[in-house]
């Protein structure tokens, strides 16, 4: 080809390289700075070279701030919801893929719809709900947990408790994770089902033997995406919780931060760290699934 | 009929496995929008008289609402917000990424990567690296680049809030936008770009009249999916100004919380929700019927 090699196209690839630096530049810039002032012994508000390299602010957040605590808080809390929604997904995405039933489009249609609903915007309804249900859990826990009352209830409670958060999480998560189920079985062939069900095996039987283990790749990236998604939530551990033993990483830099007389920017950045790396590496697992998830399943 | 009973049987178990699915997203979404409603229309509130006697106001909150200046004002500023940065912002530069990256470059992946990391990062962790940038007059990384490059500096947060917030969006998305537009580009035929070229055609004609026409599909999409996500944005906001100062950057989503949890108005602040899921329901229903989604 003769304008390949041409120097307008050198130009246009020179081009090319400094837009791509410089909005790297722009991109990572913020991170530069966090990963700086981590290790810096002397951090400050803005980005500088290190005065002395040190691991302290690490340390600190887990020795003297809760870190410890945080980090579980959010671990537990976000895999359960994980492993909800992956559990709920893979069977509720079956039956979509596989019902000629009437409330199928209906239920799909709805699954889209609700993913663009704010979440601010169900906030005090969903708040007056988990309230009326975490009163019944409680008259249903006091009369048996005497003085663990409170330990019991930081468990099995709606608001302030573990069992909340995570079922409040995990539903946020399934309209995604159904739709991307939904779209994965639709690409597994039926005939591996029936001659499971010619064989005579059981829906149960059918489930375990068959589809699980065809679904291990569409579960991978439903629970891949409902991590993250869990993993970065603010707004439901700023309202459901209040106990500082549960509270969660986001919450913990969030109240880190807003102590403003004595902010100390290595230590915050320290926690950011913390926080920011389990969402790096899922989302670089969930990467190749970024352009059909977005899409919500199109074709063409 | 055998077979029709067989039929029935297994659509009944199939329903059976979707109701663990179908019971919290009704009883956690869809009942509490559709409860949001009936909030709206009473002067429910956390604190004082009303919390303990709630009472029916009908369309009160929505008339008090319409002459909110503040309301109005979080109305201007997420559509200065979402224009901003989902429609302007991320898009612009996402294509050009996009498109830079369409070329013969070395370390294509390392820029990849480089541009999708803020997507990785939560809305918290976002607003936090971003008040380095920002925040503090002429301690800001930004300040501190401009006075190095000789160019005046600003307390960017207080001069500029509304600006700075839809910046900080933007850089969020560019990944998404370059992932998005990247595949959309692939999928233009390179026969078109040859025959083009052939006929003689230079790089401007081939991307206005090649490029974009072929891609309009892709980037409706795209604008309509990024569009109803960043009016739900709430934590990087929060994060970053709490929707201060003074209202610029009160954007709806925190203009709702700000209702309900700091001045304890629920009643009130349903209303404002019940704008906001209106508004991202029609979108949303826009973006279904846009999908042909295949069911």
């Amino acid at each position: 080809m003769a304008g390949v090699n041409s120097p307008r196209q050198g130009a246009y690839t020179a081009l090319a390289y400094v837009t791509l630096i410089i909005i790297s530049i722009f991109c990572l810039l913020p991170f530069v700075w966090m990963a700086l002032a981590s290790v810096d012994s002397n951090a400050q508000l803005f980005l500088k070279w290190p005065d002395s390299w040190t691991f302290d602010n690490y340390i600190r957040v887990f020795a003297t701030e809760n870190g410890t605590r945080w980090f579980a808080n959010s671990l537990f809390t976000v895999l359960s919801a994980t492993i909800l929604v992956v559990i709920i997904s893979g069977l509720g995405g079956y039956a979509l893929s596989r019902s000629k039933a009437w409330w199928k489009q209906p239920f799909l249609y709805g699954i889209l719809l609700i993913r663009v609903l704010p979440s601010t915007a169900l906030l005090v309804p969903l708040y007056k709900i988990l309230l009326t249900a975490n009163n019944g859990m409680g008259s249903l826990v006091r009369p048996l947990a005497g003085e663990n009352y409170r330990a019991i209830m930081q468990m099995v409670g709606f608001i302030d408790g573990y069992l909340g958060l995570i079922i409040v999480l995990a539903t946020g998560q399934l309209p995604l994770a159904l739709w991307i189920m939904k779209v994965f079985f639709d690409g597994v062939p039926k005939d591996y089902e029936e001659a499971a069900i010619l064989d005579g095996a059981t829906l149960v039987q059918r489930i375990h033997r068959v589809l699980i283990p065809l679904a291990l790749p569409g579960l991978a990236a439903a629970g891949l995406f409902a991590f993250m998604s869990a993993w970065g939530d603010f707004l439901l551990p700023l309202i459901l919780l209040s106990s500082p033993e549960l509270q969660t990483l986001p919450i913990g830099l969030f109240r880190a931060f807003l102590r403003v007389n004595e902010i100390d920017y290595g230590l915050l950045a320290a926690i950011a760290t913390i926080y920011l790396i389990p969402a790096v590496i899922a989302f670089s697992f969930a990467r190749r699934y970024l352009v059909q998830t977005f899409s919500g399943g199109v074709k063409g | 009929m055998a077979f029709d009973a067989f039929q029935k049987r297994k659509e009944r178990q199939l329903l059976r496995l979707l109701l663990p699915a179908l019971i919290p997203l009704a009883v956690l979404v869809i009942y509490p929008a559709l409860y949001s409603v009936y909030l709206s229309m009473t002067n429910e509130a956390l604190t004082g008289l009303a919390a303990a006697k709630p009472r029916f106001v009908g369309v009160g909150n929505y008339l008090r609402l319409f002459s909110d200046a503040r309301f109005w004002n979080s109305l201007f500023v997420t559509f200065v917000f979402v224009v901003g940065s989902a429609i302007i912002g991320q898009f612009v530069i996402g294509f050009i990424a996009a498109l830079a990256l369409k070329r013969k470059i070395v370390g294509s992946s390392v820029f990849g990567a480089a541009i999708l990391l803020p997507n990785a990062a939560p809305e918290v962790v976002a607003g936090f690296m971003w008040i380095s940038m920002l925040a503090g007059g002429d301690h800001a990384t930004l300040s501190k680049i401009m006075i190095a490059l000789g160019l005046p500096w600003a307390d960017w947060l207080q001069t500029f809030p509304l600006f700075m917030v839809t910046m900080v969006n933007t850089w969020r998305g560019i990944g998404t936008a370059m992932i998005l537009l990247t595949a959309g580009l692939s999928a233009v035929p390179t026969e078109v770009y040859e025959a083009a070229r052939m006929d003689g055609a230079n790089p401007r004609q081939m991307f206005m009249r090649i490029t974009l026409p072929l891609m309009a599909p892709t980037i409706f999409l795209y604008m309509l999916i990024s569009t109803v996500s960043t009016i739900s944005v709430f934590g990087l906001v929060y994060a970053l100004t709490r929707g201060g100062p003074g209202g610029k950057t009160e954007v709806i989503s925190v203009y709702i919380y700000n209702q309900s949890f700091t001045n304890f108005q629920l009643g009130y602040g349903a209303a404002g929700a019940v704008v906001a899921l209106v508004v991202s329901l029609a979108l949303g229903i826009a973006y279904v019927r846009s999908l042909k989604v295949e069911v």
